[in-house]
């Protein structure tokens, strides 16, 4: 068994370096918190596929990436996958474990208030999901795939990650 | 209690600090940085603490820094700290950590001897222990990555706060 | 059972949250305003504290008034009056719940601690959107304790 730690270590670390780098000018905190998750995507990938075949073609890639890989980091697997065959696949996960406790205060009822109040939290949820986009893009590098990962979450934690390979 | 694979933890850890020093540059700086980042985190972390182990009151320092040590660092990183090398007064002493998750596997890069890589284990026990109205002075006098065999913590009390009436009495 | 209010406190005297599900006598009526209500409450059971230490039989009398240390163990946790009963937890990091209820309530300090530690840890601290300190009213955490009382029969 693996060592293992609460998995608080991670919420926080997690919580902190976003808010710590967004409090700073001195760097774009968007691009250092994906380095930081691209660096730690590709060693996690090094080592959950150390003892198995290399994996071949990008949909396997993407299928280990929804399954074992989101199993390892986000204790769950995606919910649905989807793809245009054209090198686009979105990955949807409808509880998405790192958005589950980022609430804010309730919004008005309605009017432009409203709409002003669910765009702050999507908006929000964006700071928050450059990590784990980095994450899977690391891995996914590390992987043989070369792509691009975003993701959206209008109404938290559903979450739809889009990921689209880079063309050779 | 949740528990996780720890490696993810410790290599998005150790990613930061990479980070971190590419940013900052200046190692002094990056150690200031772990240490207020670990404040941040131990001011939110000792709810949890306190609530999850049942902490009610500690009668003194000894008591406190005895379940910092034994039942904290258990709680979060599945270790422990050895207490020891108290001062007379009681007000001083050193939490060594033979085992220290966040190490795994790391070897400082050059120039970066200076580093105090598991700063942020200082400012979390600071942060967490002024919440409890302990004001604390916390550093590492002895690193594995520096090439100790153990890492030492040394805390030091500095005041305890008085519970006060938050509110002047004539608003 | 009935669960009137609910107000969490800090050290500082912060009043974090407040909510009542049933409050037949208005607080005008009662302290003039929301700030008012909240301060008299803090510094009832501030009192209230310090009394049941200076009043404890068992142990070295402190005089009224003298200033509290950590590791004073003696608190008090709820009291009765013939219309409702109050319910008080406090952290040692000096979170304050306060929880105002029917007078027939039994013993909810367990509840309370749940409260405390299942649902103000897991959706306040550990919030991104939460700076420590301020008041706070996110939806996940006010829909966690309203789900809370309600299993509990209040």
């Amino acid at each position: 068994m693996p060592r293992q730690c609460s998995e608080t270590c991670l919420e926080l670390l997690a919580l902190e370096l976003v808010r710590a780098y967004g409090r700073q000018s001195r760097v774009p905190p968007a691009a250092a918190v994906d380095a930081i998750g691209f660096r730690t995507g590709r060693q996690l990938a090094e080592r959950y596929t150390a003892n198995r075949a290399r994996l071949g073609e990008p949909l396997e890639v993407i299928k280990f990436v929804c399954k074992e890989f989101w199993m390892e980091v986000f204790r769950k697997q995606v919910d649905n996958l989807r793809t245009n065959h054209r090198g686009t696949f979105v990955l949807k996960d409808n509880t998405f474990r790192w958005l589950a406790k980022l609430s804010v205060d309730p919004a008005p009822p309605a009017g432009a208030a409203a709409t002003r109040a669910v765009a702050s939290v999507a908006e929000l949820a964006r700071d928050y999901l450059v990590l784990p986009c980095a994450l899977v893009r690391g891995a996914l590098a590390h992987l043989g795939v070369n792509a691009a990962v975003t993701a959206e979450a209008a109404v938290p934690p559903a979450c739809e990650f889009t990921v689209t390979i880079k063309p050779r | 209690m949740e528990t996780i694979n720890a490696e993810i933890f410790t290599l998005t850890y150790g990613s930061m600090v990479r980070q971190l020093i590419a940013d900052l540059e200046d190692i002094s700086a990056v150690n200031k940085q772990l240490d207020e980042m670990g404040y941040n985190i131990g001011i939110r972390l000792i709810d949890e603490f306190l609530a999850k182990s049942k902490t009610g009151k500690c009668g003194d320092f000894r008591e406190t820094v005895d379940r910092v040590a034994k039942v904290g660092f258990r709680m979060f990183l599945n270790t422990t700290a050895a207490v020891t090398n108290w001062n007379a007064e009681g007000t001083e002493c050193s939490l060594i950590l033979e085992d220290n998750p966040l190490t795994d596997f790391v070897e400082l890069p050059e120039g970066c001897q200076n580093l105090v890589y598991c700063n942020v284990l200082c400012g979390v026990i600071r942060g967490a222990l002024e919440q409890v109205s302990i004001n604390t002075e916390c550093s590492f006098v002895r690193d594995v990555l520096r090439g100790s065999d153990v890492s030492e913590l040394r805390l030091k009390l500095l005041s305890l706060n008085k519970e006060e009436y938050p509110f002047k009495d004539d608003d | 059972m009935v669960a009137y209010n609910i107000y969490f406190f800090n050290r500082q005297g912060t009043c974090l949250y407040y909510y009542e599900w049933h409050r037949p006598k208005s607080v005008r009526q009662g302290a003039g305003t929301s700030a008012d209500d909240q301060k008299m409450m803090f510094g009832l059971f501030f009192s209230l504290k310090t009394f049941a230490a200076a009043m404890d039989p068992r142990q070295d009398n402190k005089s009224l008034g003298a200033p509290l240390r950590i590791g004073e163990a003696c608190t008090f946790h709820s009291f009765c009056t013939n219309n409702y009963k109050l319910h008080f937890l406090e952290s040692p990091s000096g979170l304050k719940i306060v929880l105002n209820t029917g007078p027939d309530a039994g013993d909810l300090r367990d509840h309370l601690n749940y409260i405390y530690g299942a649902i103000y840890v897991e959706c306040v601290l550990k919030n991104p959107a939460y700076t420590p300190g301020r008041p706070f009213s996110c939806e996940l955490f006010t829909a966690r304790l309203h789900h809370y009382i309600r299993s509990l029969g209040l």
